[in-house]
């Protein structure tokens, strides 16, 4: 029993790796690094994508029907996997200083905290993928990403375009 | 990001919206947040979107008053909150936040089962069970289930369009109940910190029962997750509760009388009782010029959600007609506020409100946020024994009440 247990867990974390990088930290654009990303954030992530209530068409066939205890155990190892930034290229200078300067007003600090490290149910965002970061605060500001926390979307309202870019470049480019 | 069931319930508070934001020139979230604040580590807490085992719920830590019993109920009902009973309480029906479902608990006598009754909604918090059926309100949805407590598989009649829901999200999530009048009482909160809502938030309206006969009767209501209904006066009593960033003391939550409809409880220019915004003002005098004020302050920051008057006959009389107010506990404060059920007891008119605490230690820690269960709604069974649910750990807790020996045979003397 134990040892069907651990064997689906290995099929899954395996399964994960295929496309959110060979570590957890993702080498495909769109594709989210997991890697150190606090364990709530993930647990919480993987039960709103398996209720269906924040869509992801290529993870759900793979959450579908997973118990949370499944849930818990893959959100507690990917957790616990170092995060390493995985941005190339070059810093802008100005598009750093304008990303930092935009994250001061906008308070991302307070939730994020000040490294960006995320915590409890809040993500990591330092280090993480920038076109992914781009995406996914535009789908937030434009009510487009479903599921999400109310506070998010109301945080980015009115964030323009480039502000949204300056961010995820800074982001991107901050030690994880 | 999250929308965990409960931390993302809890939420609640600290966004900011859409209103007078363009004509500021700057974000939303700034609004209500004070620059010196800017470093705040505050922020909501997580909830948890998975279930809790029975044997992970530390029951035995909770304390009530000598003679009641605190037992685990029920168990598995990830982000469960409000419950409504079915007329022999055989059922109780449960509403959550972000996971989306509403479950159904049957109680078997000596165990509960529990199964999910509908799912994928957004933020099914609002559930009311009147003649035989069930009403679920989400936050873009209302579904009704006839005959649901015999037949499990009754399908749900979208009564959506009849209640004209507005569209904004943020704190419409709903308390529902039916009143003593027979109508639908339901909350449309302010969808911001603080902000000067559009017409249609910050109040509390009644319908009929298929959603005709809308009726604003609060208005100047922040965010009111709780309510009840005076059992000899028949009049409405409601939490609600108070604004973020204004410190760790003010403005406290609310408990509130409805003496007439259509009085206004003073959001977002007055506060508590009689505290004027710091960012939305009129000239002192003005602030709360005709603004109905508290029974009674709540705590700060307290979450102040669900009001039950006690009229079972388990209980010592001394509660009879009084309340019993769950607080769901604080998080825009740097040390805890909540975390517990009290006890109010008030006169009809509202008048000489005391609060004592009931149920206790579901936070470890005076000074620090330690805790494990958040309680969130309290229901009564057909036979007096109090129902109280935990948002944090997906579980309904029992109070049932025996008489200490001694004083049992001292009665019968």
């Amino acid at each position: 029993m134990l040892a069907a247990l651990f064997s689906s867990i290995v099929f899954s974390q395996e399964t994960c790796l295929a496309c959110h990088g060979p570590d957890g930290n993702s080498v495909t654009a769109g594709i989210p690094s997991i890697a150190g990303q606090p364990k709530l954030f993930l647990e919480t992530q993987l039960v709103l994508i398996r209720e269906e209530l924040r869509p992801a068409p290529q993870m759900l066939p793979l959450v579908k029907g997973m118990k949370d205890a499944e849930i818990t155990r893959l959100a507690e190892h990917f957790s616990r996997l170092p995060a390493k930034s995985v941005a190339t290229g070059p810093a802008d200078p100005g598009l750093m200083k304008q990303g930092a300067a935009r994250a001061r007003a906008l308070r991302c600090g307070v939730c994020h905290t000040a490294d960006f490290g995320g915590q409890n149910q809040i993500p990591r965002l330092a280090g993480q993928r920038e076109e992914y970061l781009v995406s996914e605060m535009l789908a937030y500001r434009d009510g487009q990403r479903k599921g999400g926390d109310t506070i998010m979307a109301a945080a980015l309202y009115g964030v323009s375009d480039a502000d949204i870019r300056a961010l995820a470049h800074m982001l991107s480019r901050s030690p994880p | 990001m999250t929308k965990s069931a409960i931390g993302f319930a809890v939420a609640a508070a600290f966004a900011v919206f859409p209103f007078a934001v363009q004509s500021q020139g700057q974000p939303a979230w700034k609004q209500g947040m004070p620059e010196k604040m800017k470093d705040s580590k505050l922020a909501p807490h997580a909830g948890k979107m998975t279930e809790t085992p029975a044997s992970e719920i530390p029951v035995s830590k909770l304390k009530a008053p000598r003679g009641f019993k605190v037992e685990l109920w029920a168990s598995g009902l990830p982000g469960g909150r409000a419950m409504a009973l079915s007329e022999d309480g055989k059922k109780v029906y449960v509403g959550t936040r972000g996971i989306g479902r509403v479950y159904e608990v049957t109680d078997a006598g000596d165990k509960r089962t529990v199964r999910t009754v509908v799912d994928k909604l957004t933020q099914p918090a609002g559930v009311a069970y009147k003649d035989g059926a069930l009403y679920v309100f989400a936050i873009d949805k209302v579904l009704k289930y006839d005959g649901i407590a015999g037949n499990p598989s009754a399908q749900p009649q979208d009564l959506t369009e009849k209640f004209d829901l507005p569209k904004e999200q943020h704190h419409n999530w709903k308390y529902v109940a039916f009143g003593p009048d027979g109508k639908l009482y339901v909350p449309f909160g302010a969808p911001c910190n603080v902000c000067e809502p559009s017409k249609e938030y910050a109040q509390i309206r009644r319908y009929n029962a298929d959603g005709s006969g809308k009726e604003v009767i609060a208005t100047g209501v922040r965010n009111s997750v709780g309510f009840d209904w005076h059992p000899g006066t028949k009049q409405m009593w409601f939490t609600d509760h108070g604004r973020d960033w204004m410190g760790d003391n003010a403005p406290q939550d609310e408990l509130n009388r409805l003496a007439k409809p259509g009085a206004n409880f003073g959001f977002p220019y007055c506060h508590a009782n009689g505290i004027a915004d710091q960012d939305f003002k009129k000239p002192k005098e003005q602030a709360c010029k005709g603004v109905t004020l508290p029974v009674r302050l709540m705590g700060p920051h307290a979450a102040a959600m669900g009001v039950k008057f006690y009229t079972g006959k388990m209980f010592p009389k001394e509660y009879q007609n009084t309340m019993f107010i769950a607080r769901k506990g604080s998080w825009n404060r740097s040390k805890p506020s909540g975390f517990d059920v009290v006890n109010v007891r008030a006169g009809a008119d509202g008048k000489e409100a005391k609060m004592t605490p009931f149920l206790t230690g579901f936070n470890e820690s005076k000074d620090s946020y330690k805790f494990w269960g958040r309680p969130a709604y309290v229901a009564q069974m057909p036979d007096g024994a109090l129902l109280v649910s935990d948002e944090q750990v997906g579980a309904i807790y029992r109070i049932s009440y025996q008489a200490p020996t001694g004083q049992a045979k001292a009665k019968k003397k």
